[in-house]
């Protein structure tokens, strides 16, 4: 459960908003159908909102992101202690929930690739595939925990791995985040779930993409929730929250007893179609958030 | 509609829409001026008894794309299929894109510039037997022929290239017009279509620039297509390729036909390394001349009367157990409208090229399914392999901008 930001009592309002997010916003409204938007579903002209409430609504949102990044730190540094305790099951078990605050802030994060290509590389992304040197980070310690069921000689690489949190923490934490990234965010995460999450092609040894997936939707819907009171057209803020919903509900269907998330190779062709269509209509939608606040 | 001959079906786009709208720059600061081939301003008719693009002359490029419809109630279809044919109609017409505030995504993919062309773009929208399963009601409807494509004795299908609850046939002049088209749809439609598979083919311009009167070789080097019924009689189109209201299907499918997507790999290199005897042996017509064996010119008809042993046409060859020319066998008769494909590479570094084929027919199984089992053991399956494809029923066309591709589907249950 991400933590809730301190803030000055100048930005209440913003911190009053920051903590109804948490709580969990959704519709009420039983059996909604996927309606659709007018087509081509665009705004006629860009509205612009008050300066001093986007500042605030931005000023909350890099108060989260901080907070994801400290919260990075403390669960990486866990599971790196497991890995190098020798605790294989243990390792197992807090790898995934180790990334999920990196999967909420992810775009934010990859305004560094130095450190992504550190922390967050896949073997897949290389010609020679897991034998490149440079495959290090989360997945290669991954493969060595899920796939060669072993901690051995992994050590320096976790370490490795912990140190580069503390930077991407120290980064995040002097970092004007500029507008456009800061909204662009909302929709990025979806781009994120519909190229490689929705596929399972992130996660290939642990299997753990709905984790990912949980993570990246609610990043989105920290922005998006930021921003709502900013927005003018009542139908779009309650079409995009209706597929959040739709998103989440289907997601909700493969949580485990541990309050974690069942294996991707669980979810059935029916379920991952059936997710297909609010991440494009997400991303469609989400992507107009920029013009709608007039920002370049 | 039908097309009659080639060159009379031909509509000037600058007709239709105004020569300054066409050729002044969109923007002001859009310096560059438009200059369009004479190919690009051909537009093919969209509305009509028939859906363009099944006796339509073929043009060079082709882009077939089957999707899963996302829609989980019936009560959407109606905004889908309606958004279809708004967009099919514009994009087969051509017209200039709204432009959009710079600080909004771009509602046009922008690959064909700021005023879309026709390019002789056809946009035939047809439906899978999945359309008519459990989720929207749909099964009382269904074409009685109209089942998921089964395997024959020589296919290796491949699940993740086959079948779909609708399919779109995209083509025109060129591969950036289909692509455009195709992108235009998906834009039009988040959250309702996921492409399911896609694959692109082609043909040699110089048959395309006769039309029809030199036929297209496919990737084994001979005339494909030389037997072909003839899109230009009416007569024929209306016994072998449209569905007819005697033929006990469903009303609404009445002027919709049939139609079949196979992706077919040749075995190229296996076939480059066999005698030209041999492969004229497994045709049945010589390569250079398209003649069938012993004969002087491609459109002499084998005399299988005079050769009952198969000594000049082997009684496997392909072209006589595609077509024995017996009587009883002329209800077979389909019409073919394939093209070549070429991709990548198989998992053994072989070369992925081969057929598109596509086929309509007014009855499915007295046509392709009556071919493709009299051709089950022909001498050609060790050079072929079908991989992918569908069957499909392509929809009536629709008469007027009121209406919309489906909607006598729609209505009828």
């Amino acid at each position: 459960m991400p933590e809730i930001p301190r803030l000055a009592p100048d930005r209440r309002r913003a911190a009053a908003v920051a903590v109804a997010l948490m709580v969990g916003l959704g519709d009420p409204r039983p059996g909604w159908a996927l309606e659709q938007p007018d087509s081509p579903p665009r705004p006629a002209r860009p509205s612009r909102p008050a300066a001093p409430e986007l500042a605030a609504a931005l000023a909350a949102y890099r108060t989260y992101v901080v907070a994801q990044a400290d919260a990075f730190v403390r669960e990486t540094a866990r599971f790196v202690a497991a890995v190098q305790a020798g605790q294989l099951a243990e390792a197992r078990r807090l790898y995934a929930p180790a990334r999920a605050p990196y999967e909420r802030i992810e775009p934010v994060a990859a305004l560094f690739p130095d450190l992504i290509k550190r922390l967050d590389v896949r073997g897949d992304e290389f010609e020679l595939r897991e034998r490149d040197p440079a495959f290090v980070g989360f997945h290669r310690l991954e493969m060595a925990l899920f796939t060669h069921g072993s901690t051995e000689g992994l050590g320096e690489a976790a370490e490795r791995l912990a140190a580069e949190t503390v930077i991407l923490r120290d980064r995040v934490a002097g970092l004007a985040i500029p507008p456009a990234k800061a909204v662009g965010t909302a929709s990025a995460l979806i781009e994120g779930i519909a190229a490689t999450k929705i596929s399972g092609e992130e996660e290939r040894y642990s299997r753990t993409d709905l984790w990912d997936f949980q993570a990246n939707i609610e990043g989105s819907k920290v922005v998006f929730t930021l921003l709502r009171p900013l927005l003018a057209d009542r139908d779009f803020v309650a079409r995009v929250e209706r597929s959040y919903k739709r998103v989440e509900d289907l997601l909700a269907r493969y949580r485990s007893p541990d309050g974690g998330f069942q294996s991707y190779d669980n979810l059935t062709a029916r379920d991952r179609n059936a997710l297909k269509g609010p991440i494009t209509l997400l991303a469609e939608d989400l992507s107009t958030l920029r013009g709608r606040l007039g920002i370049d | 509609m039908h097309s009659p001959a080639p060159v009379s079906t031909r509509r000037r786009f600058l007709g239709g829409l105004g020569a300054t709208a066409l050729l002044g720059p969109a923007r002001a600061e859009d310096a560059t001026p438009t200059t369009a081939t004479e190919g690009t301003l051909v537009a093919q008719p969209f509305y009509g008894l028939h859906q363009a693009g099944i006796v339509t002359p073929q043009p060079a490029a082709s882009l077939y794309v089957a999707f899963d419809v996302l829609a989980e109630r019936r009560g959407e279809l109606p905004h889908l299929f309606r958004t279809l044919s708004e967009r099919l109609a514009f994009l087969t017409q051509g017209g200039t894109v709204p432009d959009v505030h710079p600080q909004l995504p771009p509602r046009d993919s922008g690959i064909l510039g700021p005023t879309v062309l026709p390019d002789n773009l056809t946009a035939t929208l047809s439906v899978g037997a999945s359309l008519f399963d459990y989720r929207f009601g749909l099964a009382r409807a269904r074409p009685r022929h109209l089942g998921p494509m089964e395997r024959f004795s020589n296919d290796a299908l491949d699940p993740a290239q086959c079948h779909g609850d609708l399919l779109i046939q995209f083509c025109s002049n060129t591969a950036e017009t289909n692509i455009h088209a195709l992108r235009d749809v998906l834009k039009a439609t988040p959250g309702l279509l996921a492409p399911r598979w896609k694959i692109e083919g082609f043909l040699p311009p110089h048959v395309v620039k006769t039309m029809g009167a030199d036929t297209v070789r496919n990737m084994l080097g001979f005339k494909d297509g030389t037997a072909n019924l003839d899109v230009r009689d009416p007569r024929l189109m209306d016994r072998y390729v449209w569905v007819g209201p005697g033929q006990e299907e469903p009303a609404w499918a009445v002027g919709g036909s049939y139609q079949v997507v196979r992706i077919i790999r040749t075995l190229v290199e296996r076939w480059d390394r066999t005698p030209l005897g041999e492969q004229e042996a497994i045709i049945g017509r010589h390569k250079g001349s398209g003649a069938p064996l012993k004969r002087g010119h491609e459109r002499d008809v084998p005399d299988y009367a005079a050769d009952p042993d198969g000594e000049t046409v082997s009684l496997a060859a392909h072209i006589r157990l595609a077509n024995p020319r017996l009587p009883g066998t002329e209800g077979s008769l389909i019409l073919r409208r394939s093209y070549n494909y070429s991709r990548g590479l198989t998992a053994a570094g072989q070369l992925d090229m081969g057929l598109l084929f596509v086929c309509y027919q007014a009855d499915l199984s007295a046509g392709f399914v009556t071919v493709q089992n009299r051709l089950s053991g022909e001498g050609l399956e060790e050079y072929i392999r079908p991989i992918g494809g569908g069957y499909f029923f392509a929809l009536p066309g629709t008469p007027r901008p009121g209406n919309y591709l489906g909607d006598g589907l729609l209505a009828a249950v």
